[in-house]
């Protein structure tokens, strides 16, 4: 939920509380109260689904970008250009890496704020030790498993391979398989 | 859940989660000399063995260094309170004998400033003994409150000049010669009011000049440090300082400098700090071995930065990658300090980084080219040390056995833990020292790193709240010495009377260049080992080390090679030099 749209439930609120309703002499909550409650509360639902929406279209938009300079990496070797197979191989490994921690550091300082706030989107999973905190989708077991292949593919970047991209970009497909691509 | 934000320490923040949970569920809340080679004679006899092993004596009090560095408030309501400050070894006076520079910072007593701390320069007289000259050098801080200290010339003028971060505006003290010196930060371009942590003075660009790297920590006035109360619970017995998380985190920042003047330069060199990590230390350094310096900063709570060099001064941040932003569970640590140095011996640089209490320390094995494995429970240094929190640090060699051992100062931010000293020990903390065995002298079960702490001597046996850490020799006797600062009290200086090996101390020097030829690496090979260090400014927790490279050589007498290899790629070889001396190795003119 927008923060003008909190601000405006809020302040609804407030004047109703301000208002003649809530001077009723009886002892239920005042049916406006419910009702406003009642919204309040699926734009915070809806907000936490938001949430994981949005974190799984930056995964995937960030897959896509990974799988795409695994493409250009493989191009190049297969051109002979070492110098655009390692540009893209370097793309690729901070791609996987951005997948391991759920984007990027802008989206890291958000995740901060977030947090910051009080903001578990995962709580269950941060006690249960699966999750780190903050972490909506990537659990730490993918999280390990992409940051090994982030390194995997930043070190063969210095002398490119054609066996060694694919060996390593087929276990970033089987982390995202068996971790992501069916997150909802 | 407040239990779960508002605290330094991650496990603890995992713990709280986790009872917060379960509270709901069950509904509770001698040397051959030739030009351009200077041999110094040993001002001591040479290092004798002590009859056993390490053995440090604090001289802090004896050899003059007393003036108490001031910390807040006595129940550190605020972060500030408990941050401390670092220190420095430094030559101002290029006199050859290592000067001391003290940072300090205020006395609170609730929301009253009642002392601003003086800043101390101590002079090291001919006997060790140390002078206070910071009045007549015109050095005492400014009335900030102060946070780190960076010795290193960066207007080029062939004399050593100091950087004081500050929570405020920090101080740039130009030296002026004659022992006298100027602020001229503002005139500088880098007073950047806020929270400057430590900095890092470096040519990113190969110009020549120093640019400079500010790590910042929190975004908060002194108001909000003034009217702080504790109301973080910790572990449900006790309030303690809130912070760093519920904070907001403040922006690091760079610095081009352009002939003496800085131009902050932050996004333009690539280095936006975008998730506005909590910056506590700095280091720069060669990490990826392609002659241009790198930049590595620890974050509080957050995954730390490696910003790799790109060339000509532009950078990429690479710490996830290069699998050193997180330790090897891929988790974020509250970090708090550096140290840098090949602790394995397999001529790469290592990258130690101190932690939070009641967790690993870091020790990053350097694989090559800029990539890093965490291989902390295999060497012992995460487990030797995961009860105390750790600040300043340096990989260095104390016993002089040719390879690099690892001093770590720490100290609790919370006095409230010693009501309950058995659950995690006390506020003051004993500093750690952390033995190399010897990559190849393991034997079976064995870690690369024991704790020698409790047979250190009394330097080590007393407990205190260490913060910033530096190490030089000071006596000039061949043997590394620690200088620390400590809250609430004066420095120690733990002088080095272990038994040791041989020795050899580089002093790279560019006639007509910079006093502190920050970037120069050496290269010593002795004995069939060799080893490197590399000269920098801003290092540990806030701190500077002896800008002279010390290297510990067992019991080779001879130096079979000595190579330097200058800023600007230049390179100066000499062989067959004497060990026991301090070398001062000239760079040809060109």
């Amino acid at each position: 939920m927008t923060t003008w749209k909190t601000a405006a439930v809020a302040g609804l609120t407030l004047l109703l509380a301000g208002s003649g309703l809530a001077q009723s002499r009886s002892a239920a909550t005042p049916p406006e109260m419910v009702a406003t409650y009642d919204a309040l509360a699926d734009a915070i639902l809806g907000g936490i689904k938001a949430e994981r929406k949005l974190v799984l279209a930056i995964l995937a938009t960030t897959y896509g970008h990974a799988q795409a300079e695994a493409g250009r990496a493989r191009a190049a070797l297969k051109a002979g250009d070492a110098a655009a197979a390692k540009t893209a191989i370097e793309n690729l490994a901070t791609a996987v890496g951005q997948i391991a921690t759920e984007g990027d550091n802008a989206v890291a300082g958000v995740r901060k704020r977030l947090l910051e706030g009080g903001h578990h989107a995962n709580s269950e999973g941060e006690a249960q030790g699966t999750f780190d905190e903050g972490f909506v989708i990537v659990n730490k077991v993918a999280k390990k498993a992409f940051l090994e292949s982030s390194q995997a593919l930043a070190m063969s970047a210095k002398a490119p391979k054609a066996e060694t991209l694919d060996a390593e970009w087929k276990k970033v497909e089987a982390a995202w398989t068996q971790h992501i691509a069916g997150a909802k | 859940m407040e239990e779960s934000r508002g605290c330094l320490d991650p496990a603890h923040r995992r713990r709280q989660v986790a009872l917060a949970l379960l509270l709901a569920v069950v509904g509770g809340g001698g040397c051959r000399a030739r030009p351009p080679i200077v041999c110094y004679p040993p001002l001591l006899p040479p290092a004798q063995p002590s009859p056993q092993g390490f053995h440090f004596v604090d001289v802090a009090a004896e050899r003059g260094l007393t003036r108490a560095i001031l910390s807040g408030r006595p129940d550190k309501d605020h972060v500030l309170d408990s941050a401390g400050a670092g220190i420095a070894f430094l030559d101002y006076d290029s006199d050859g004998r290592l000067d001391v520079y003290v940072v300090n910072g205020w006395r609170l007593d609730g929301a009253r400033v009642t002392e601003r701390g003086r800043n101390a320069l101590y002079h090291q007289r001919a006997d060790h003994t140390f002078e206070d000259v910071t009045d007549a050098a015109g050095v005492g801080g400014e009335g900030e409150w102060g946070a780190g200290v960076t010795a290193a010339d960066f207007d080029n003028d062939g004399a050593t000049d100091i950087l004081v971060t500050n929570f405020g505006r920090n101080v740039l003290y130009r030296n002026l010669g004659h022992g006298r010196f100027e602020n001229v930060a503002a005139r500088a371009g880098v007073e950047a009011p806020g929270w400057n942590a430590a900095a890092s003075f470096f040519d990113a660009d190969g110009d020549g000049w120093l640019d400079l790297y500010l790590a910042r920590y929190i975004d908060c006035t002194l108001d909000d440090v003034l009217k702080a109360e504790r109301t973080l619970p910790w572990r449900g017995l006790e309030k303690v300082a809130f912070g760093p998380f519920g904070l907001k985190g403040a922006p690091d920042y760079f610095f081009r400098n352009d002939h003496g003047r800085f131009v902050e330069a932050t996004n333009e060199a690539g280095m936006k700090d975008l998730a506005l990590g909590f910056g506590f230390a700095v280091r720069a350094a060669d990490f990826d071995d392609d002659g241009d310096t790198d930049v590595y900063v620890a974050n509080d709570s957050d995954p730390n930065y490696l910003y790799r060099n790109d060339g000509g001064g532009r950078f990429t941040e690479v710490g996830v990658m290069s699998l050193c932003a997180l330790d090897g569970n891929g988790a974020a640590q509250a970090s708090m300090g550096i140290a840098t140095g090949d602790a394995d011996g397999d001529g790469i640089t290592d990258l130690y980084v101190s932690n939070f209490s009641e967790d690993n320390k870091t020790l990053y094995k350097g694989l090559g080219g800029g990539f890093f494995s965490d291989v902390s429970r295999e060497t012992g240094v995460g487990p030797l040390v995961y009860r105390a929190l750790s600040w300043g640090a340096a990989l260095a060699d104390f016993d002089n056995d040719a390879d690099l051992d690892l001093v770590i100062a720490n100290g609790h931010i919370y006095p409230q833990i010693d009501r309950h000293p058995e659950i995690i020990g006390t506020y003051r903390q004993q500093a750690s020292l952390l033995e190399n065995r010897g990559a190849g002298a393991l034997g079976p079960g064995e870690t690369l790193f024991r704790d020698a702490t409790g047979s250190a001597g009394p330097g080590f046996a007393a407990p205190r709240s260490h913060r910033g850490l530096a190490v030089g020799d000071f006596d000039d006797d061949g043997r590394l010495d620690i200088l620390m600062s400590v809250l609430d009290g004066p420095p120690v200086l733990l002088q080095n009377r272990s038994a040791a090996g041989s020795w050899l101390t580089v002093v790279p020097a560019i006639p007509g260049g910079p006093a502190v030829p920050v970037g120069t690496r050496v290269t010593v090979k002795a004995a069939g080992k060799v080893q490197r260090r590399d000269v920098a400014a801003g290092d540990s927790y806030a701190s500077t080390h002896d800008p002279r490279l010390h290297f510990g050589l067992g019991s080779a007498e001879t130096v079979d090679e000595v190579v330097v290899d200058w800023p600007d790629r230049t390179r100066t070889v000499r062989t067959d030099v004497a060990a026991r001396q301090r070398l001062v190795v000239r760079k040809a003119p060109q």
